[in-house]
Order: C-alpha cells, then sequence, then structure tokens
C-alpha cells in the first residue's frame, strides 16, 4: 500500500512525503497543479526533475486518473539549473 | 437563486465566500483551467493600504482589515512585515513627506525614514547610494497557495459548486438579461452572472455580449531564488527612483523574489520568456541590497498586470443589462483586493449599491462618462 512504510520522500528538495501527498488528497485537493503548489513538488533547486513524474503517479494513483491528464498544466520554467545571481548580472545593458 | 461566478481566482473565491455568508446556497464558479491559475496564483503575495488615491487606500485599508478576521475565521495566514520604498534622490524624499500626509489623513501610518533608520529596517543595505525611505508598517505577504487551498476547501465544504477546466465561451442574453453561460462543457443556466476572469478573459467575454472592457493584460516577470533563511525584514522593498521600480520580496518558505515593470509586447503569451528580463530585475535590487549578489535564480514566470486605463479595478453592475456584474482589471492588485472584492460585489448583488459609496467611483461607467479615478502620485 502507498504510505505504509513512512517518511517516503518525494519531493527532495522540499521534504513532500507520500503521506503529504495523501493528506492532502483526503483533505480535497483535486487538481495536480494546485497540489504542486500548495506542498511545492517540483519547486527546488531539481526544478522536478526527480519529483515530478513520481508525485504524478501518486496523484494519478490516489484520484483514478491518468498521468498525461494529471500532468497537461506542468511547464517547464527557466533557467533549468539555479544560477548565480553575479554570473546573471554580467553583460547587462540598460 | 443560482448565481453563476466566472473566474476561480481569490475574486471568485471571496464573492462566493461572501454570498454564502448572506444566505445564497446555490453557486456555481466556473474556472478554465485549476484554481487560480492566472494572476491570483502568479502573483507574489504582498498587500499593502498606502496607495495615491483615496479610492485604492479606503478599500484596500478595509481590505487588510478582512484578511487579519480572516485570519482567524479561515485560519489563513499573513504577517504585517511593512513595505519599504527606497529613494536614491534627496528629492524623492519630498515626494514621500507628501505621501506619508496623504496617508496618514486615511489612518495609515507610513513615515518617512532617515538613512539610518532604514538600515534599522533592513539592515545590509548600500547607504552610499541612497537618500532615505517611506515606510508603510501595515503593509505585509502572506503564503498564496496555503490561503487560497484553505478558502477553497471552505466553500467546497459549504456546497459551492466548481467546474474547472471549464471555459466560458460566450454569454447568452435575451433583451437586458443574461440567461445562461456558453461554456466549453456546454451551457450554464444562472439568475445572476458575475465575471471575475482576469483582464483578457473578462474583456473577451463581455465582448459577447456588446460590452467594451477596456482592460489590457501587461507582462509581469517575477525571478524567484533558492530558499534562504530570513534576508528580507520588510515584506517588500521598492527601488522607487529605478524606471519601472523594481522591487524584492522573500517568501516564507525562503524563496527570494525580484521583479520589475520591464516594457513587453503587449499581452505576451504566458510561455514567451525572455532571458534579458533575469538581469535587468536583479541588477537595480542587488545595488541596494549587495548580499543578494551571492543568491542562485532558480526559475522565474509570467503572469499579467491586467490593467485598465486608470489602474484602478472595475467594479459593479454592467449596463443596461439586469444580472450581469464584473470585478476585474486589477492593475495588479487582485489578491490583496480579494476581501473587499467578495464585500462589495455581494453588496452590489444583493442590495443593489456598495456599502462602502467611494466604491461607486469605480464602475464601468467611468470611461463612458471620463470620471476616471486620479491619483495623487503616479507609482511603478
Amino acid at each position: 500500500m502507498l504510505g505504509e512504510k513512512k517518511p517516503i520522500i518525494i519531493c527532495r528538495c522540499n521534504d513532500v512525503t507520500i503521506e503529504d501527498i495523501i493528506n492532502a488528497v483526503e483533505t480535497g485537493i483535486d487538481d495536480f497543479e494546485v497540489l504542486r503548489k500548495y506542498l511545492k513538488i517540483g519547486f527546488g533547486p531539481c526544478q522536478g526533475r526527480s519529483c515530478l513524474l513520481l508525485a504524478a503517479r501518486i496523484f494519478a494513483k490516489l484520484t483514478g486518473r491518468r498521468i498525461e491528464e494529471v500532468i497537461s498544466e506542468y511547464r517547464v520554467r527557466p533557467p533549468i539549473v539555479p544560477i548565480p545571481a553575479r554570473v546573471l548580472l554580467a553583460g547587462v545593458i540598460e | 437563486m443560482r448565481i453563476i461566478v466566472i473566474g476561480g481566482g481569490i475574486s471568485g473565491l471571496f464573492i462566493a465566500y461572501e454570498l454564502l455568508k448572506r444566505g445564497i446556497r446555490d453557486i456555481i464558479v466556473i474556472e478554465e483551467k485549476y484554481l487560480s491559475a492566472g494572476g491570483s496564483g502568479r502573483n507574489i503575495g504582498c498587500f499593502r493600504s498606502s496607495f495615491t488615491s483615496p479610492e485604492h487606500v479606503i478599500l484596500m485599508k478595509r481590505s487588510i482589515e478582512l484578511w487579519l478576521n480572516y485570519r482567524s475565521e479561515l485560519g489563513l495566514e499573513l504577517k504585517q512585515s511593512g513595505y519599504l520604498w527606497i529613494a536614491r534622490k534627496p528629492e524623492t524624499l519630498e515626494i514621500f513627506e507628501k505621501l506619508s500626509v496623504f496617508h496618514r489623513n486615511y489612518g495609515i501610518p507610513t513615515r518617512v525614514l532617515s538613512i539610518d533608520e532604514v538600515e534599522h529596517v533592513q539592515p545590509g543595505l548600500n547607504k552610499d547610494i541612497i537618500a532615505g525611505a517611506l515606510f508603510d508598517p501595515t503593509a505585509g505577504r502572506m503564503p498564496i497557495f496555503e490561503n487560497l487551498v484553505k478558502l477553497y476547501l471552505k466553500l467546497k465544504t459549504l456546497g459551492v459548486i466548481f467546474h474547472f477546466y471549464t471555459k466560458a465561451i460566450r454569454l447568452n442574453s435575451s433583451g437586458y438579461r443574461v440567461k445562461s453561460a456558453i461554456t466549453s462543457k456546454g451551457e450554464i443556466y444562472g439568475d445572476i452572472f458575475i465575471v471575475s476572469a482576469g483582464g483578457k478573459g473578462t474583456r473577451e467575454l463581455l465582448a459577447t455580449v456588446n460590452i467594451e472592457f477596456p482592460v489590457i493584460d501587461e507582462t509581469r516577470h517575477p525571478i524567484i531564488t533558492e530558499p534562504y533563511a530570513e534576508i528580507l525584514k520588510p515584506a517588500l522593498i521598492i527601488d522607487w527612483d529605478t524606471p519601472g521600480a523594481p522591487y524584492v520580496t522573500q517568501t516564507e518558505h525562503g524563496g527570494i523574489i525580484f521583479a520589475r515593470n520591464i516594457a513587453d509586447i503587449p499581452e505576451a503569451l504566458l510561455t514567451s520568456h525572455r532571458i534579458d528580463v533575469i538581469g535587468l530585475t536583479i541588477k537595480p535590487i542587488i545595488e541596494l541590497l549587495p548580499i543578494l549578489k551571492y543568491v542562485n535564480i532558480l526559475r522565474y514566470w509570467i503572469g499579467y498586470y491586467e490593467t485598465t486605463p486608470d489602474h484602478h479595478p472595475i467594479y459593479g453592475p454592467i449596463y443596461p443589462y439586469e444580472n450581469l456584474y464584473v470585478a476585474a482589471g486589477f492593475s495588479g492588485h487582485g489578491l490583496m483586493m480579494g476581501p473587499i472584492t467578495g464585500l462589495l460585489i455581494a453588496d452590489w448583488v444583493l442590495n443593489g449599491k456598495p456599502s462602502i459609496p467611494i466604491a461607486e467611483n469605480l464602475t464601468l461607467e467611468r470611461f463612458k462618462i471620463g470620471k476616471l479615478v486620479k491619483e495623487i502620485a503616479i507609482v511603478g
């Protein structure tokens, strides 16, 4: 069963566990984008590369939806990896 | 009586909540995507009442009082840690003095700070390039999605019906009554229709009943860093004297958000990312607070300021229709106005007029009669 062994971390950047996801769904969160924003899944330095599909699969299973339906609103945001601010300052022309 | 609310953002949610509190039970909210997929979920979570028009000041002050009440009523979270407007030029302090007098007339205790006082509010500022600041201790910030989800779950428990991924395509009217909304998932009938569907969405929907709605979606490009321990003491620091008024805030989770008003193609797509925006936005802020040059930029996204000609929202009835209302065009202030939006729209729908008279100045009629809202100073 999902969540029997605790804690199982799904989003390592923001320490989100399977239990957090199950609890959120049980309280009535019924959309994957809302769940992501509420628990901050995929908003850490990995930008979802390690957690997104795991979380989407769990959410799809809990809500009886297809995984492609669940992630349809997910968008990748630049930059792909975190960049030091001082690097991005180089060459700024007003 | 069935009320159809078009738009599942903060305004739609608070309109539904206020109607429920006044005894309306049959409320349906239609949302094109997911909960708060538009501006309500894309903004930086800050609020203030220290504006430059009586309309904004009076309504926002009441809105903050309501937000504070909702901490106990709904379990919402917010923190009044203040807004700090930095002046680089000494002459800007004269404008700040005038603004502060204006604010204090309305009971908002803003004050002008000397360089040393500024350092007390935010340590680490580059004192060599600043002249002073204006501080509003009643302004603040909130964790957006925590609050939105709490409000949404409460509304569901109270019986509000939500239809997500349902786009309202056009309104169907007979005479001066709106009969139904034609959506991507079929036709929905109702007695009252309230449109709160962002800027362009509201404009396009009202065009289907021949109403001209003067709003344009202007892109904003917020940028967030990895999370850090608390660096920023006030909720928001604004670089008043730099074009595009760059600003910076730190979320409850620790991410530092930078933003600046940078000219862009009108109504550019939410996916039209511009790499040049990052450097342009962070540079002036890092000049002010040099420690920020060590942060790592994590992600940037686009949201819209749904801007009206006078940068104030459009509220209330849509004449000549008898059962059509609007709350849109917040020009960047929709989240903070959420509670007062709910209150005013419920007033108009149930009592025919707003309980705060100055809100009458914000109806769509003002553009027909040329009575736009006047500000004592234009803030970026």
